[in-house]
């Protein structure tokens, strides 16, 4: 990777939705790093951006928001960055803002707040091509001079077009340090300004600059204050007469600064952009439909049901292909090692067995990351949230709830990380506790390999796409009333209005999509062949030790007129049995004897507490133990299928009923069982308390309806 | 000890004491405030110094 020269820093900062990151990877191609900002779990992404003739920046990709007057800790994480405030960066040499193209008012507001740090600035009028299909025409020029001189340039970063004159413009306000025309302050509020930091410089004895001034009398969070070390007591009085001297002047002090701003603007904007015939207003026919009230979610259902079976059909084939590799890899290494049965076992059975049974989910991945890339690009994403929005306001929920949950059914760890935007602490708290509930991907494998086992088997492969919106709607079904419970009953949450931007409809960009589902692959590989590989072993060690030779010649005494095939089958299963993992398997088994489990199940739920996906490679090497290179195709699944209780009640009959294949779902569905999650709940609510609550109610509730719908629906089939 | 029985405990024997090692890194960079899980998400990373 090729580094900048002299250090120079550089950062871009925008509005939410403006092309901001993509603009970035457009800056910086694939030469990226990501980190964190010390003590906040917000991303540092910073890449080398060459601005041509050799001479390269240091780019930061700062969060987006839409005012200096932070309320969570991204947002402070901007104004540190910018004013240089964070211990190891250093104050950015330029700060490029990039503005949506169709909206320049509102989005300058921020580029004005900007101004006031005295920064040199590069105005980037990005999404051209989305103005001027709407008749949008911009005087670049005439808005430079009104500004005093910045460069202002028009890109569509989207398409790739005009990143040159980005570059450009970034090498040259760094020469020429350029800074944006400022605000002209009404006299009493620019003498309200000067008296706040003229006390907080003199009771803290640190040097307070006039930007830092404007946070202190406008916002109402006192994150500049706190890090300035100017107390409550000392501030007080300050503030409540800066307070009053802007108010006297005739401005309400919480609205003077957007009023001001604003006001500014207008008359710099005058005459800048002229409107001409354009297409306007296409996303909003398009929204009139997919919001629609009553057709908005059944058009999001047939959506979801659609996005499903299309996961299922486009994966069948290539499944079926790995699948044969997994068995092909079999039979090449298992009929060397016929000497070594414990070592033949080890590979064939364990390591190939297990960690195949999980790669094989791996074309459902892609296809899955695909689609939900597609739907996040074309900004029907954000559709979705504006639907879920009427169900999760019913129960309480605050409006910056539902970026986490929806983030929720790709990992709950990021999405509970991400609840810090939350303001209040009683609604990030209520919102952290229901995250789990929704169905992050790792419960896609065992929906998958039920889906494919039974219900399309046994009802149609549409009935496979009908079961996996069912199951990912099961944890919303009881999210929503626990999230009543909590937010009205137990923390009494206050209401807050939601406000979500939507983005423009647009055609997904591929190499943007691709990259994600690659990423995202890379890692579900990498997990089969690091942790899942692993686990493989250690519970094939379980299923397969103690071996006791007169186990073997116990079943050959019993059966001695019986083929030598039937009775190594009989010793393999009683192996099985009488194995560490299936003694403690049947140790276990009476307390998910209700939910219709066997031991083997019983094994595979215990052994995926720790992370659930491992329910598919315990089930694997359970269900392939002494099997060695016989297994056919699709092994797994019909070693399932053909799967009967051996004693009890229901002998004889299939273990996998309708029944139990929906209990297992549903139990998957709700239960608690990821390792990471449970400590980053602890993590992010301060103690182990909410974090031991979580796993309790989320087990007890997941048992209770596991059992519901295994004796209601053993009863009706 | 028969040869087979010495690789076949080296393996499981490994798979123990990485998958141990594995936790014990994840549980100290939670207490460095990063994220410990599997997700493969950008806050994985653990804080700058």
């Amino acid at each position: 990777m090729s580094t900048p020269d002299a250090g120079l820093l550089v950062a871009l900062v925008g509005n939410p939705n403006t092309g901001k990151s993509t603009l970035f990877n457009a800056l910086t191609g694939l030469r990226q790093r990501v980190g964190n900002y010390p003590g906040v779990t917000v991303a540092r992404k910073s890449g080398t951006c060459d601005l041509g003739d050799g001479q390269k920046v240091e780019l930061v990709d700062l969060p987006g928001l839409y005012s200096l007057a932070a309320a969570s800790p991204d947002e402070q994480v901007v104004i540190d960055a910018l004013s240089g405030n964070i211990a190891g960066d250093r104050r950015p040499d330029a700060v490029v803002l990039v503005v949506d193209s169709t909206n320049l008012l509102r989005n300058l507001f921020l580029a004005s707040q900007v101004a006031e740090l005295g920064r040199p600035v590069v105005i980037v009028l990005n999404q051209a091509d989305v103005a001027k299909e709407q008749g949008l025409r911009i005087d670049t020029e005439l808005l430079s001079r009104r500004l005093g001189g910045v460069p202002v340039v028009m890109s569509s970063a989207w398409k790739g077009e005009g990143i040159l004159d980005v570059r450009r413009a970034i090498a040259s306000a760094v020469a020429n340090q350029t800074p944006m025309k400022r605000v002209a302050w009404p006299t009493n509020i620019a003498a309200a300004l000067t008296d706040v930091a003229t006390a907080a410089a003199a009771d803290t004895g640190k040097p307070v600059t006039e930007a830092e001034g404007q946070r202190l009398l406008f916002d109402t969070n006192p994150s500049t204050a706190d890090r300035l070390g100017w107390t409550l007591a000392q501030r007080d009085k300050t503030l409540r007469s800066a307070r009053d001297r802007v108010r006297n002047s005739g401005y309400n002090p919480m609205a003077a600064e957007p009023l001001v701003h604003y006001a500014h603007l207008r008359i710099i904007l005058e005459g800048v952009v002229t409107e001409g015939a354009g297409k306007a207003g296409r996303s909003a026919a398009v929204d009139r439909l997919l919001l629609h009230r009553f057709l908005g979610p059944v058009l999001f259902l047939g959506i979801m049901l659609g996005f499903f079976g299309s996961v299922f059909w486009l994966a069948k084939f290539p499944m079926a292909w790995i699948q044969s590799g997994v068995d092909w890899t079999k039979t090449i290494v298992a009929p060397p090692l016929d000497a070594y049965p414990m070592l033949q076992s080890l590979l064939a059975d364990g390591i190939i067995g297990g960690v195949g049974a999980f790669l094989v989910f791996l074309p459902q991945i892609l296809i899955l990351f695909l689609f939900i890339g597609i739907l996040e690009d074309s900004g029907y994403m954000a559709r979705a949230a504006f639907i879920m929005d009427r169900l999760f306001s019913w129960c309480g929920l605050n409006g910056k709830s539902f970026v986490p949950l929806l983030s929720g059914f790709a990992c709950a760890i990021p999405s509970l990380l991400s609840t810090r935007t939350i303001e209040d602490p009683k609604a990030r708290l209520a919102t952290a506790f229901v995250v789990p509930f929704m169905s992050c991907s790792a419960r896609f494998p065992i929906y998958a390999l039920m889906c494919a086992a039974f219900i399309g088997p046994l009802y149609g492969p549409g009935w496979e796409s009908v079961v996996m919106v069912g199951m990912h709607c099961v944890g919303l079904f009881f999210a929503v009333p626990t999230a009543f419970v909590l937010t009205r009953l137990v923390l009494k949450v206050k209401p807050q209005p939601f406000v979500l931007e939507l983005p423009r409809y647009q055609m997904p960009k591929p190499r943007d999509v691709l990259w994600r589902m690659w990423q995202n692959a890379a890692e579900f590989v990498s997990k089969a062949g690091t942790v899942i590989f692993a686990i493989t072993i250690i519970v094939w060690a379980l299923s397969y030790f103690p071996r006791d030779a007169s186990v073997a010649e116990r079943i050959k005494a019993s059966n001695p007129t019986a083929a030598e095939e039937v009775v190594k089958a009989k010793t393999q299963a009683a192996y099985v049995e009488q194995s560490y993992m299936g003694r403690f398997g049947k140790a276990v088994q009476p307390v998910f004897d209700p939910l219709g489990f066997d031991w083997k199940i019983t094994v595979g739920v215990l052994a995926s507490f720790p992370a659930r996906e491992v329910i598919v490679s315990t089930l694997g090497v359970t269900y392939s133990v002494g099997e060695g290179a016989k297994a056919d195709s699709q092994h797994l699944r019909k070693a399932m299928q053909d799967a009967k209780w051996s004693e009890g009640p229901r002998a004889g009959s299939p273990i996998f009923s309708l029944a139990a294949v929906l209990a297992l779902m549903v139990f998957f569905a709700l239960c608690s069982q990821c390792g990471p999650t449970i400590a980053t709940l602890a993590q992010e609510t301060g103690g182990w308390k909410w974090a031991a609550g979580s796993f309790v109610y989320m087990t007890a509730l997941a048992w209770l309806a596991g059992t519901a719908v295994y004796q209601v629906v053993i009863r009706l089939t | 000890m028969n040869l087979e029985a010495v690789i076949v405990g080296a393996i499981v024997g490994f798979a123990v004491a990485w998958l141990v090692r594995r936790w014990l890194a994840a549980a100290r960079r939670r207490k460095e405030g990063g994220c410990a899980g599997d997700c493969g998400c950008a806050t994985k990373l653990k804080p700058k110094k």
